[in-house]
């Protein structure tokens, strides 16, 4: 068993590619091993700026010999009619597996009789396989933008510098570009810049290590994150947690060294998140704040080069932050020179998207259909609110701050409206509309921001979904589909109760004059079936995350124009599903459902007659329909549906009797029409709740 | 370390690695990339390696000369290596060492930073080089110029001469930097700053400059299509590109009218490019029999992989192809 050593050095690349090109690299080692038959163990990842790097451990000195069949010629083909004197095609089939043709095999397939051979095919060496597994390995990375160098035709994701490519103790072969593989790798640009020759590919790691480079990311994170810890401890803060920023450092460095600076206290007056962006988004500094979370005029800055004289480099990092706090602070002083109200007429020469116009447009829309859900959601109270914070909502656009940094788009709008002397709940509103801004974001606190954050993704919807600009595969420009669930996610947290469908017309209804040159194909569903289809479909799959595909299924049969009740319905089913006898439950409500379903078309809907009912098992299961008919009405009314289905399931083997005993097909129509109605009582009192004939009882 | 100094001490080092040594361009440019020196010359497969000192225009940033870090003019070292040579990072290191950057004792990185310019028709990726979280230079490498790819690929340097030389001072204004014992860029320069300012946001004559951009337009156009003088053609297509950073500066283009200037200039410059290289090709590419490397260059001489490329890259335009068509015929 052997070790392999793939390491491929380069300029400094980007720090998004690294992660994502060593998984690439991983897996297309892996895939190209298991196509040639060549097994391996456990594979280690290293990665750098400056290299990407993989130890493979437990190579074999050679693949296994094979015993493989292969398929010949038809025995028909092959044969003469006696089915035994051979013809050229089996004479030929046998010289090519270098058998007798006595000892061909016959095999019988769906096409009729073949001929066979087993054959040896011997293992080839793990040498030589690796040259050719690596060279394609590295012509098959992927990066997210490639660049050609010097005078060759190949690219990468920065000009390569070497490749160690080491089996054992050996150098496997390895051209790519203008570089040649061998057993030399580079330390740390600025501590260890040598040649460092490599015997074994065991020793990379430590060889590296003693080069002033941690290679393994893992190690390097957790290294990263520790001194920060500690660097944050030592200047009496606390690091402001951000993962993100953390990744993007990691692979900016070889070795973490992180310093702490200053800045003057007089820039604490800038708005938090302002602070944080300024530090962040340029130089990718660490913001550290007090035990309650204020920001400290300190932050961490992380160097790759443990330099000499630390105060030299942190006086640099410390002056660069200052003439950026220094610009935050021209913007912020600028951009309050005028109000946000006063910055409504810029809005229109603001072109939101080309066919739909300007974002005064937008604002506009946005507010009435704010104040339609609003009323529709019976929150009158907080219209003046919508009103006055809808209309302000996108002007911190037109502000130089979020011209700087796009990120404190409604931030910036909360403060410059408290700046105006707009009501708390206004400059809230302008800040929450855009809640939440992910995955991980908090919702809205407010209904005010909840509603116009709801107006304004619904206008984005309807608009692009009516220039024909809805997303398709992997293509979502305008994040629709986060747009959507979030849609979905506000809606069902705050309990909205309106009508999907009302909504999506009136967002068309004000978009009308936008879309009326729109040309539409022939026989394409209109703008509002496709995004009830798409909200739908959205519904879907985030209800399948948790949920069983037939449940999710049943429960959107039964419609979604009213998002909450669909939800308590999910839930209220849910309860059940869990259930041991659940399949059970399920079969017997099924079983109803189908048949209802299918006679729907000759049996008028009608009250049961109870002077039809002739058999015991019927008439006591009608009794019992009848009692809880009223309840679970009710119940419905009161969106309780564990409620109801509470009260459905005890009918359960009253149902599965009256099937055991009564005959529903009976000849006599009048029986047989009463039967049925009997169950299409039953069965509108759980079709509520879910379509029962789309749940899997197998 | 003066100003001065900063500057010549570049100059020294690139000229001893080999490079040409030019004078700035002598017309109004946003950048250093803009002259003819690298613009033109990182096209087609010869050799080319240049330093030079370029003066750069950008009205948009003109501040009266109140700002301490923005100015309608600053000054950028620019240098060319074509084809990008193998070291070209340690060269690049050795030369911010010269004045005075040591990498062991400041923070050096190299950070993603990928260019583009719309109104050249060029792009390449690389990196802004930081000092202690500073950006000092600007790192490029060239995959496209004037619509055209780059092979081979030339690699840009551009200093940011002010910046750098404020921190090696230590000052928080450029106004503060010392040119020569005693002598300050305030004294040099910050008059400039004013009435340029004042021209370039406030007294410029936007009718005219109108009229300038669709003449500069029309010359650069008739230079190339009727008289096939390339490099004439490229001094209008500089002066078309100045005066519409003007009109932006004076905020007389709107949103919707820029990107349709943008091209206008792009296709220009696109249009220089491709007579330059139609230029140097009947030339027999000169410089490709030169032995010029710096570093660790590749020599480009006939062969290589760049110049068999260029062989097969087809420089006549729709209208000789339309006239070549009709020859035909009546042939």
């Amino acid at each position: 068993m052997a070790e392999l050593l793939f390491e491929l050095g380069t300029e400094e690349l980007p720090a998004r590619f690294v992660v994502p090109a060593l998984d690439d690299l991983e897996k297309s080692i892996a895939e190209l091993c298991a196509a040639l038959n060549l097994t391996h163990g456990a594979i280690r990842r290293f990665g750098t700026p400056r290299r990407l790097a993989l130890l493979i451990e437990g190579l074999p000195e050679k693949t296994a010999d094979l015993m493989k069949d292969v398929q010949g010629p038809s025995v028909k083909a092959a044969f003469e009619a006696d089915g035994t004197t051979p013809k050229v095609p089996a004479i030929k089939f046998a010289q090519s597996v270098k058998l007798p043709v006595s000892e061909l095999k016959r095999v019988t397939t769906p096409k009729g009789e073949y001929l066979m051979a087993t054959v040896e095919e011997k293992g080839r060496r793990t040498f030589e396989l690796l040259g050719e597994v690596l060279s394609t390995s590295i012509r098959k990375l992927v990066f997210p933008k490639a660049m050609r160098w010097g005078d060759v035709e190949q690219t990468f994701g920065r000009p390569l510098q070497w490749i160690v490519a080491l089996l054992g103790t050996e150098v496997v072969p390895v051209t790519y570009s203008d570089v040649k593989s061998g057993r030399v790798t580079r330390g740390h640009r600025f501590l260890a810049n040598q040649p460092i020759t490599i015997d074994r590919p065991g020793d990379y790691e430590a060889l590296l290590e003693k080069a002033h480079v941690v290679a393994d990311l893992t190690r390097r994170r957790a290294m990263t994150v520790e001194r920060i810890a500690a660097a944050a401890k030592q200047a009496g803060g606390t690091v402001l947690q951000d993962e993100a920023l953390v990744d993007q450092v990691l692979n900016l460095v070889e070795l973490p060294n992180p310093v702490v600076g200053t800045f003057e206290e007089r820039h604490l007056d800038l708005p938090p998140e302002v602070l944080i962006q300024e530090m962040k988004s340029h130089q990718r500094y660490f913001t550290l704040t007090d035990s309650a979370g204020k920001v400290l005029p300190k932050f961490i800055a992380v160097s790759n080069t443990p330099v000499k004289d630390v105060k030299l480099s942190v006086k640099g990092y410390e002056r660069v932050l200052r003439a950026r706090l220094t610009d935050g602070r021209f913007f912020f002083d600028e951009d309050r020179r005028s109000t946000l109200a006063a910055r409504l007429p810029s809005l229109a020469r603001r072109s939101w998207i080309d066919k739909l116009g300007s974002m005064a447009e937008k604002s506009d829309r946005v507010r009435a259909l704010a104040v339609w859900l609003a009323n529709a959601v019976a929150q009158q109270a907080t219209v003046p609110t919508v009103e006055r914070a809808a209309a302000l909502c996108k002007a911190d656009l037109n502000t130089g701050m979020v011209g700087e940094f796009p990120e404190l788009q409604g931030v910036m709008g909360r403060e410059y409206a408290l700046h105006d002397g707009e009501p708390k709940d206004v400059a809230l509103a302008i800040f929450e509309h855009y809640l939440p801004r992910g995955a991980g974001d908090s919702l809205p606190t407010q209904h005010a921001g909840a509603l116009i954050g709801l107006a304004d993704r619904l206008d984005s919807l309807a608009g692009l979904f009516g220039i024909g600009k809805r997303p398709t595969g992997a293509k979502d420009d305008f994040a629709l589909r986060r747009a959507a669930i979030t849609f979905i996610r506000i809606v069902v947290a705050k309990g909205y109760r309106f009508s999907l469908s009302a909504a999506i017309d009136q967002a068309l209804a004000a978009l009308a004059p936008k879309l009326v040159d729109v040309k539409r194909k022939a026989g394409e569903p209109g703008v509002r079936e496709q995004l009830l289809e798409f909200i739908q479909g959205r519904l879907e799959s985030t209800w399948r995350e948790s949920h069983r595909a037939d449940v999710t299924d049943a429960v959107l049969a039964v419609g979604i124009d009213d998002l909450v009740t669909a939800q308590l319905r999910l839930n209220a089913i849910s309860a059940y599903v869990e259930r041991p006898d659940f399949k059970a439950l399920a079969a017997t409500f099924k079983r109803v459902a189908n048949i209802v379903e299918k006679q729907a078309k000759d049996v008028a809907r009608a009250p049961v007659d109870p002077s039809k009912l002739t058999d015991e098992a019927e008439k006591t299961l009608y009794a019992e329909v009848s009692k809880v008919v009223s309840a679970v009405q009710t119940a419905v009314k009161a969106d309780d549906f564990s409620g109801a289905m509470a009260r459905v399931v005890p009918l359960k083997p009253l149902v599965d009797t009256f099937f055991d005993k009564v005959m529903v097909m009976a000849d006599d129509q009048a029986l047989r029409e009463n039967r049925v109605r009997l169950l299409m009582e039953i069965g509108a009192l759980f079709g509520n709740v879910a379509d029962f004939a789309r749940i899997q009882t197998e | 370390m003066y100003f001065q100094d900063l500057l010549l001490t570049l100059q020294n080092h690139w000229a001893k690695l080999g490079c040409i040594v030019t004078q700035s361009y002598d017309l109004e440019v946003g950048a250093g990339t803009m002259a003819p020196y690298t613009f033109l010359r990182a096209l087609g497969p010869e050799p080319w390696n240049v330093a030079y000192v370029q003066p750069s225009r950008r009205p948009a940033d003109g501040r009266f000369g109140e700002n301490p870090n923005r100015l309608f003019q600053h000054h950028q070292f620019q240098v060319l290596l074509k084809p990008a040579p193998k070291n070209v990072q340690e060269l690049y290191l050795q030369s911010i060492k010269a004045f005075g950057i040591d990498p062991l004792e400041h923070d050096i990185r190299f950070v993603e930073d990928d260019w583009e310019s719309p109104t050249l028709g060029a792009s390449g990726l690389g990196w802004e080089v930081w000092c202690d979280g500073m950006e000092i230079t600007q790192f490029t490498y060239f995959q496209k110029c004037g619509g055209y790819e780059c092979r081979p690929v030339a690699a840009e340097l551009t200093y940011g001469l002010e910046r750098i030389a404020m921190y090696l001072q230590g000052v928080e204004s450029v106004y503060d930097l010392e040119w020569v014992k005693g002598v300050k860029y305030r004294e040099i320069f910050h008059e400039n700053e004013v009435e340029m300012s004042k021209y370039a946001l406030h007294e410029s004559d936007p009718e005219q400059l109108e009229m300038l951009f669709k003449s500069y337009e029309a010359e650069c156009k008739r230079l190339i299509v009727e008289k096939e003088l390339p490099l004439p053609a490229y001094d209008y297509a500089l002066k078309c590109s100045h005066a519409f950073n003007l009109l932006d500066a004076r905020g007389a283009i709107s949103v919707t009218d820029r990107a349709g200037y943008i091209k206008r200039v792009r296709d220009n410059a696109a249009l220089c490019a491709e007579g330059y290289l139609k230029m140097r090709q009947k030339l027999g590419w000169p410089l490709c029999k030169t032995a010029w490397t710096v570093g660790e260059q590749l020599p480009m001489h006939e062969g290589k992989p760049a110049s068999d490329w260029w062989k097969t890259v087809s420089f006549e335009k729709k209208a000789d192809k339309a006239e070549k068509k009709a020859e035909v015929t009546r042939g």
